[in-house]
């Protein structure tokens, strides 16, 4: 079943088509890889589904309803998550904080609701706290809860933008570059990270450079060249295409 | 009919003043990113020095008017070495804050060393009436209009023939890239600074024969040449011209046939207006200047 | 052991007037009139520090929204002759009112022209509220206001005005805390800090910053109607920029988004010049210097440098990735 369906999306800036037409489709349960050369039109492909710029045609439908246009914290709202190129946490707000921040939205009813802290409430506020906990757990900066974001290393951002992301559960996961401008060791902590949350159902769409990344834990890889598709297939398969050679090294 | 045309001229009168005040604004914030609140002191504390020059030291007009251009581009220098170099790496809510402290700081300072009372500055100019066509107008301001096109006419100029208002261009376009190919990044902030004050003081020495000088005329002119920038596509200096020009012909008809009280208000219905309908300004999103 | 002391403070300030009364004997109508004054623009502070502080927008209409709320009350009060009761709330409706209205075309903008286009329905106010004679009296001033009454309950003296200002005080102070914490205050703050990740996180920063400023902008009506219940004339002069300025002054003194700092910014310099005596402009030039020394060495203001927890990262830009809230239209500026 189709989680996320692009269909002819088209993006344009100053005369510039960054995002040319391009189909892309992502199911269920799946592991998508998302490559190219600098400039091929990725993160704007990203920008373009969670909302963070308005395509100039084409269409956009998760879990079959149309979500063309709709502003990024409506995205965000329907149960898609996404990291950033350049990784962006809050860095006034500790740890915990940060992703105590990412669940509230998913938790509110009605104005009464936030108006009053009733006793439910205050369970709602409690579960969150230890479903932060355990994220952060889960990631390795359990002990850095307090610790306010902004002095955390950039690794370690990257790891706590990534558990944001997690908090309110979202379907689909969108990591803009996870890999990049981190440590080897980063990199494989990041890599069990990904393919947990895969063995775990969840769907991811990914972006990256790293081509050891990318042929290691993906399902499927699509290739992006002056913003079209130019490929799609196993990682096997898309190592070995001379049109992915030639985006890559050609002249 | 006639009257229509005298409004007109006048309006071309104040296009030119707010022109040359928005179009050092709007070079500021193109080059260097920088809006400066305090743009309208310049004009004010050119006014003031233009009045001493030419009123209490009696020089002529031209020496007392390039007297006070040159008085305030080393005042523009000097502020830019000490304010605007520690702001500019800072947020935009230090840079504005900081500016609109120096507007408030320069403004009541000149009401404790001028006094409140407005300064004028007639010249023979601006009492020579000339006959044109049926039409009475100053002759101070047809100086004005023809001063401030050779202005902007030797701007453009500047900053597309010689070296260093090339590298002005280059800077509003792509800043980083200018300090990695050896470009003087801090010079050219201070000479884009440096011509700004010395637009709107010279628009101060043209014009303060027509209208006088007091210390409170900065804030409005800031206001209203801001409107011009934001009107003309933020950073995009022809379009803050011919907006300024749009803004002082519709304040000056609006005087004139709607209501002088509340002429400017003017400006800031127009730039809502265009920012309602087209958020980009008139000439849209223009790179560099 | 704490909420002993809460309570001692408490009462305390309750029984100023007659602490007064007995210390400085004679003094007591001017030592009382700095402390009416200091409490409302304490509470005119903090309202301006929810928009400015805490959710990051840095608006320069608060005298419009002042001036609206004192406008309404003031002519609601000595034409129409409507209760106080009454007037109050229809200030502050008014003010929250225009607000919105405003708020709309403003939040299009982004940073400077929002400033810029603040700034100008300021001054665009005060042009209206100078030249409107027929409706406003202009330069003539409102007269006349009435005192605050509620029924028989009449404040007409000193102390009772004190308590009065000292009650609206505490209101917005319980209001300001309400607004700034748990989750309310974490959505504000992290559309503050980084608007694109607040999107990220399904926060809606249009709607956070409209909240704010409409709160903001009628909390700012309904103190000024205290203000001109208070004073009884009303006059442009009172809508001027240079309230703003006082405003930042304090702001950014105490300590942006810092309850604890508004407070002591806002007593420190409405009471300091009051009792320095300060000829008006001598205290904008110093105000001016003061305001630009503050905001470079401590832009974050320089009650929270003593704050716990004021993280090294506090005034951290977000990226520059070229991520930018979306207009409607298309790239605004």
């Amino acid at each position: 079943m189709a989680l996320l369906e692009i269909r002819g999306l088209t993006k344009r800036f100053l005369g510039v088509t960054a995002v040319d037409a391009v189909d892309l489709t992502v199911d269920v349960g799946e592991l998508v890889s998302l490559i190219g050369p600098n400039g091929s039109g990725k993160t704007t492909l990203f920008n373009c589904v969670t909302g963070f710029a308005a395509p100039d045609a084409g269409r956009v439908a998760f879990r079959g309803r149309d979500v063309t246009g709709a502003p990024a914290h409506r995205i965000a709202r329907l149960g898609i998550g996404r990291t950033f190129q350049l990784v962006r946490v809050f860095p006034r707000l500790n740890a915990l904080d940060n992703l105590l921040t990412f669940l509230q939205q998913h938790q509110e009813e009605n104005v009464a609701a936030r108006l009053v802290r009733t006793a439910r409430m205050r369970r709602l506020e409690a579960a969150a706290v230890e479903r932060a906990h355990h994220l952060l757990g889960t990631v390795g900066l359990r002990d850095r809860a307090s610790a306010p974001a902004g002095s955390l290393s950039y690794g370690q951002r990257k790891l706590l933008a990534f558990a944001a992301a997690l908090m309110p559960d979202p379907d689909l996961l969108l990591l803009d570059e996870p890999a990049a401008a981190v440590n080897p060791t980063m990199i494989n902590q990041m890599k069990e990270q990904i393919r947990a949350l895969h063995r775990a159902g969840k769907t991811v769409l990914l972006v990256e450079h790293n081509m050891d990344v990318v042929m290691d834990i993906s399902e499927r890889v699509v290739v992006l060249d002056h913003g079209q598709k130019i490929a799609e297939g196993p990682p096997g398969a898309i190592r070995r295409d001379p049109r992915v050679i030639e985006a890559y090294f050609g002249a | 009919m006639d009257d229509l045309l005298e409004q007109a001229v006048h309006g071309l009168t104040l296009g030119s003043l707010y022109a040359m005040v928005a179009a050092g604004l709007a070079l500021m914030f193109g080059v260097v990113r920088l809006i400066n609140f305090a743009h309208g002191e310049f004009y004010m504390l050119g006014g003031y020095a233009f009045w001493y020059a030419y009123r209490e030291l009696g020089l002529p007009y031209p020496v007392a008017g390039l007297a006070a251009t040159g008085v305030l581009s080393a005042f523009g220098w000097a502020y830019e070495r000490t304010v605007i170099r520690t702001i500019l790496p800072r947020t935009w809510h230090v840079q504005l804050i900081a500016t609109l402290a120096t507007s408030i700081t320069l403004t009541n300072g000149a009401i404790l060393v001028f006094g409140t009372q407005p300064k004028e500055v007639p010249t023979r100019l601006s009492s020579t009436i000339l006959e044109i066509g049926g039409l009475r107008i100053a002759a101070q301001r047809l100086v004005v209009l023809i001063a401030a096109l050779l202005i902007f006419a030797g701007l453009e100029w500047f900053v597309t023939r010689s070296k260093l208002g090339r590298a002005m261009r280059a800077m509003s376009q792509n800043r980083e890239a200018c300090a990695v190919v050896g470009v003087d990044v801090q010079q050219i902030a201070l000479v884009t600074f440096a011509i700004s004050a010395a637009l709107a003081a010279g628009a101060a020495v043209l014009v303060s024969p027509l209208f006088n000088i007091f210390p409170d005329v900065g804030a409005l002119l800031t206001l209203k040449a801001f409107a011009a920038v934001i009107t003309g596509g933020f950073g995009y200096v022809k379009g803050a011209i011919a907006a300024s020009f749009l803004i002082g012909l519709a304040e000056s008809l609006a005087a004139g046939y709607v209501s002088y009280a509340y002429k400017d208000a003017i400006a800031f219905i127009v730039m809502v207006l265009v920012l309602l309908v087209r958020p980009q300004g008139l000439f849209g999103r223009r790179i560099g200047i | 052991m704490r909420s002993a002391r809460r309570a001692f403070g408490a009462l305390a300030l309750v029984a100023v007037p007659w602490i007064v009364a007995a210390v400085v004997p004679g003094q007591e109508r001017y030592v009382l009139h700095v402390l009416i004054f200091t409490a409302l623009y304490a509470a005119l502070a903090l309202s301006y520090d929810l928009v400015v502080g805490h959710v990051g927008s840095l608006s320069l209409a608060h005298p419009a929204f002042f001036g609206i709320g004192a406008y309404t009350a003031a002519l609601l009060g000595t034409e129409a002759r409507w209760p106080f009761a009454v007037a109050l709330p229809a200030a502050i409706i008014a003010a929250g009112l225009a607000a919105l209205v405003i708020g709309v075309p403003m939040f299009r903008l982004t940073e400077h022209s929002f400033a810029m286009g603040t700034l100008g329905f300021a001054v665009v106010m005060q042009i209206v509220a100078t030249n409107w004679v027929d409706f406003t009296r202009g330069p003539l001033c409102v007269t006349g206001i009435p005192k605050p009454a509620v029924g028989a309950l009449r404040v007409a003296t000193l102390p009772a005005f004190y308590w009065t200002a000292l009650g609206a005080l505490a209101l917005v102070v319980l209001l300001y805390r309400g607004l700034t914490t748990f989750r309310l205050g974490r959505a504000f703050h992290a559309v503050r800090d980084d608007e694109t990740l607040a999107a990220a996180a399904a926060i809606d920063p249009l709607k956070y910053r409209m909240l704010a400023f409409a709160i903001g902008g009628a909390l700012a009506g309904g103190i000024g109607t205290l203000y001109v219940s208070y004073v009884g004339v009303l006059c442009p002069g009172e809508l001027a920029v240079s309230l703003t300025v006082n405003l930042l002054v304090m702001v950014f003194l105490g300590g942006v988004g810092s309850l604890r700092g508004v407070l002591i910014g806002a007593a420190a310099f409405t009471a300091l010049p009051e009792i320095l005596r300060m000829a008006p402009t001598w205290r904008m030039v110093i105000y001016g210097l003061l305001l630009l020394v503050i905001v470079i060495r401590w832009p974050d203001g320089v009650g929270t440098m003593f704050s716990k927890g004021a993280s090294t990262a506090s005034s951290e830009p977000p990226p520059r990735d070229g991520l930018r809230r979306r207009s409607r239209r298309s790239n605004a500026v």
